[in-house]
């Protein structure tokens, strides 16, 4: 940690940019919307032009194939003219100023997931939560602590109980440094009183590769990361970081079950700029209520192995509120911030 | 056996072999033109494939990607403007061949190694899937961090004339890669309070910048004091008898390297390329003039750099986790027809998971037909005055850089790098070690840092995995066999000769 100072240096500096950018893309913003709304005194039904949906990441990977999918949908059953926009970057602070920059008209709807919450408190996006209007929540996949099958580790009990005798000692990891799957190994410590190190790995694909490679002994992970392996029984879920045992996974204990209070989800949902107004958002709810009605939604869900939170405008915001503390919280303590 | 006949009935079918030439047209395309790689080309097409049926959609995808691996050459060769990553390496002897007026027979080297890249990448992946995916596994990483050691140990045969010039590119190369996000902290590095610079300084954009650009003021420079090169047009693909003589080891061994680096994720097409040429020029006796267009210097890269594609696919498939970006897009299209790859497919879709298996091969002697139908006339270009070409390269490259994020900042920085790319011919300091060490600075450090992670610190690590002794031992034969050489009796005129 030698370069602590630097780093300190560093943010400072560029927390002060950060104000100048963001500054400058809400005086850009605002001179943009007002100029719009001065274009269209009366607002027939929306959408009267093609909609972008923003993804925060790139092509490839869970966020764009949900992304893709409500397209494809909203096209379908909507009736929209929907075009994707990948806009990776930034821990997603570019898909983020990609929004900020446009109006608050509701046709730049963001793609995003829970990571959100992880980049504010890191102090990686320079955005607020308030910047936003968070819409919908649609999928969420829990994390699960998982070994292989020929793994000593029967039950997170097992887990815990050597993690105790022998601290430090197994390989964890998981996708990310500082992200939701080691802060959920994090709480998981702190219930079950041991102490582990933490393996990152910078793609979600590695961390299944590197468990089956036997470079990890456990892996805080979602289980549709390795799908094939946990289907086959190759990889066990010890614990899964749902309420009740996913419909999916129904062999999969959960961590509740086991008397350990881990519960978490990463989701993934849409959010527009603060400041849209009430009549185009209602028209965005209309538009997701059809596409969740939708079978062909509800089968991609279940082959995607999503649970679907469904969560409106105000519990989606409450919820990611609560996150946000919660996390804040973790990473001081975990030291990822001062 | 079934799921094989099925396959081909789809393949040999009008609208198989009707994708597969599409394919192959705009991988070409999307190949040659800078900062258009496989990936982007395979995301604008996913909107197309949702009516098509999965095994239609695959063929499709992977005939563009096979072919845009290979498209990258064209440009690297005609303009010194590699459009792709993995072309960097074939720009070097490339354009060197063709300043010399042998575009023709640089042309028909790439195209033919790479068509036998793409083959033989093809064919291990039919035939060893299992076997490659069960070596993918054993990387930890240690076994990664001296992978890319081995690939800098490269840097010494791209120095040109100084071996002092060559260290202190890569060491700037090395100090970018530095930049963005710690892979371990999680805290961003050097990033001035860029959010843009949070994944690192854009490689494309480096590689457009110092490569494209650079060469495009170059032009624009000897046009206005009336010095052109020489004009070589293309007449035709195929090699003589000499040529194939001359290089078939470098194809072969180029394959083998690119196939076993393409299945590993993370390293791919990018590293292979130097690695594949780096292996032809030690093996070469000195006699070829490596740096200064010698046929080798195409035939090895570009047959690595297709034999990748076969590599790739070997952890989707197999074990149904993508290697590399663009393998993940073709993952999501799957997802999106409702198929999750993985072992499991073999039983559940024989007919498409071999469709994906003989569609590598098939896409490979696709793009060679189609190569030698097109080349002809696509290098034409060269005949153009050199203004007019500064001006070509200078629209793509703005093009191809806003394209990698849809980012004003990355065009900026892409000019940038031209600017001191130029800059570095004038002082003739050579510029691929830049890109070789920002390629491989990131996948040495990160892995260096996670193996000392995973150890708790305990250095005796990158000698107890295996993998990771047999590449350090590599590495040391690398820096050392050279040396050795130059003591040697043919040493100087050997040195002289390489330089």
């Amino acid at each position: 940690m030698q370069s602590s100072t630097n780093a300190a240096m560093g943010r400072t500096f560029g927390a002060r940019m950060r104000r100048a950018v963001s500054a400058a893309c809400l005086a850009v913003a605002g001179v943009a919307a007002a100029t719009a709304m001065s274009a269209s005194p009366a607002r027939a039904e929306f959408p009267e032009k093609p909609v972008t949906l923003v993804v925060w990441s790139g092509a490839g990977g869970a966020l764009d194939t949900y992304g893709r999918k409500l397209a494809e949908l909203l096209e379908k059953d909507a009736g929209w003219t929907v075009k994707v926009d990948n806009r990776p970057g930034g821990s997603g602070a570019v898909g983020m100023s990609q929004i900020a920059t446009q109006p608050a008209d509701g046709y730049n709807i963001l793609v995003l997931t829970g990571t959100l919450t992880f980049g504010i408190a890191q102090g990686l996006i320079p955005f607020k939560v308030d910047d936003l209007r968070l819409l919908r929540a649609m999928q969420s996949e829990p994390s699960s602590l998982a070994v292989l099958a020929d793994s000593p580790f029967k039950s997170v009990d097992d887990f815990v109980g050597y993690m105790k005798e022998h601290p430090n000692e197994l390989r964890v990891g998981g996708h990310s440094s500082g992200g939701f799957h080691q802060y959920m190994l994090y709480q998981l410590m702190k219930q079950g009183g041991f102490e582990s190190g933490w393996v990152p790995h910078d793609a979600s694909g590695k961390v299944t590769l590197a468990l089956l490679g036997k470079h990890l002994d456990a892996a805080m992970m979602t289980p549709s990361t390795g799908l094939s392996q946990v289907k086959s029984g190759e990889i066990r879920l010890l614990g899964v970081t749902t309420e009740e045992r996913s419909p999916f996974l129904p062999d999969a204990p959960t961590f509740a079950e086991q008397g350990y209070d881990l519960t978490g989800a990463i989701w993934r949902g849409i959010a527009v700029k603060a400041g849209t107004p009430d009549d185009v958002v209602a028209s965005i709810q209309t538009a997701i209520d059809k596409v969740t009605a939708s079978e062909d939604w509800k089968t991609f869900q279940e082959q995607q192995f999503q649970d679907s939170p469904d969560w409106a405008e105000e519990e989606f915001t409450k919820q990611v509120k609560k996150d946000l503390e919660e996390q804040s919280e973790f990473l001081k303590a975990a030291g990822f911030v001062q | 056996m079934d799921g094989i006949a099925q396959s081909l009935g789809i393949i040999f079918s009008l609208g198989g072999l009707g994708v597969l030439f599409i394919g192959a047209l705009l991988g070409i395309v999307v190949g040659a033109l800078p900062g258009l790689g496989p990936s982007i080309g395979l995301s604008l097409l996913i909107p197309f494939t949702y009516s098509m049926s999965p095994e239609l959609s695959m063929l499709l995808m992977i005939s563009l990607y096979v072919s845009a691996e290979y498209g990258g050459s064209i440009s690297a060769i005609l303009l010194s403007t590699p459009g792709t990553a993995a072309a960097a390496a074939t720009a070097i002897d490339g354009y060197a061949m063709s300043q010399k007026g042998r575009a023709n027979e640089a042309i028909s080297i790439s195209l033919t190694a790479s068509t036998i890249g793409g083959i033989l990448g093809g064919l291990a992946l039919l035939l060893l899937a299992m076997p490659l995916a069960a070596l993918a596994l054993s990387f930890g990483p240690a076994g990664y961090f001296a992978v890319g050691l081995f690939g800098l140990t490269s840097v010494a045969a791209l120095s040109g004339g100084s071996l002092i010039k060559g260290l202190l590119c890569a060491a700037l190369g090395l100090a970018l890669a530095t930049v963005g996000i710690d892979p371990i902290a999680g805290t961003p590095r050097f990033t001035f309070g860029h959010f843009e610079l949070y994944e690192g300084v854009p490689f494309l954009a480096a590689l457009i910048g110092l490569f494209a650009v650079s060469e495009a003021f170059a032009l624009a420079e000897k046009h206005a004091r009336g010095q052109g090169m020489d004009k070589s047009g293309v007449g035709h693909v195929f090699m003589s008898l000499g040529l194939w003589r001359e290089t078939w080891r470098s194809m072969l061994s180029g394959s083998v390297i690119g196939t076993l680096l393409g299945i590993l994720p993370g390293v791919g097409g990018n590293i292979a390329c130097w690695v594949a040429r780096d292996y032809a020029r030690a093996r070469s006796k000195g006699s070829e003039a490596f740096g200064a267009g010698a046929p080798n210097g195409v035939a090895a890269p570009e047959a690595a750099n297709n034999a990748t594609v076969g590599g790739a696919l070997v952890p989707m498939l197999a074990l149904g986790v993508p290697g590399s970006p663009t393998t993940a897009i073709m993952m999501g299209a799957l997802i999106m027809h409702g198929l999750h790859p993985g072992p499991q497919l073999f039983a559940e879709q024989p007919a498409l998971v071999y469709a994906i298996l003989l569609g590598v091969i098939l896409a490979a002697v696709v793009q060679y037909i189609v190569g030698s139908i097109f080349l002809p006339v696509l290098a034409r270009t060269v005949l153009l005055p050199d203004g007019v070409i500064a001006a070509g390269i200078l629209c793509f490259a703005v093009l191809g850089a806003y394209a990698i994020r849809n980012l004003m900042f990355d065009v900026w920085l892409t000019m940038g790098f031209g600017v001191l790319g130029y800059m570095m011919k004038k002082f003739s300091f050579p510029v691929a070690p830049v890109i070789l060490a920002m390629v491989l600075g990131y996948l040495i450090e990160s892995n260096y840092r996670t193996a000392l992670v995973s150890s708790r610190g305990d250095y005796t690590v990158f000698v107890t995995d295996p993998i990771s002794v047999l590449f350090l031992l590599l590495s040391l034969a690398s820096i050392l066999v050279p040396i050795w050489r130059a003591w040697g009796p043919r040493g100087r005129t050997a040195r002289r000769v390489s330089a």
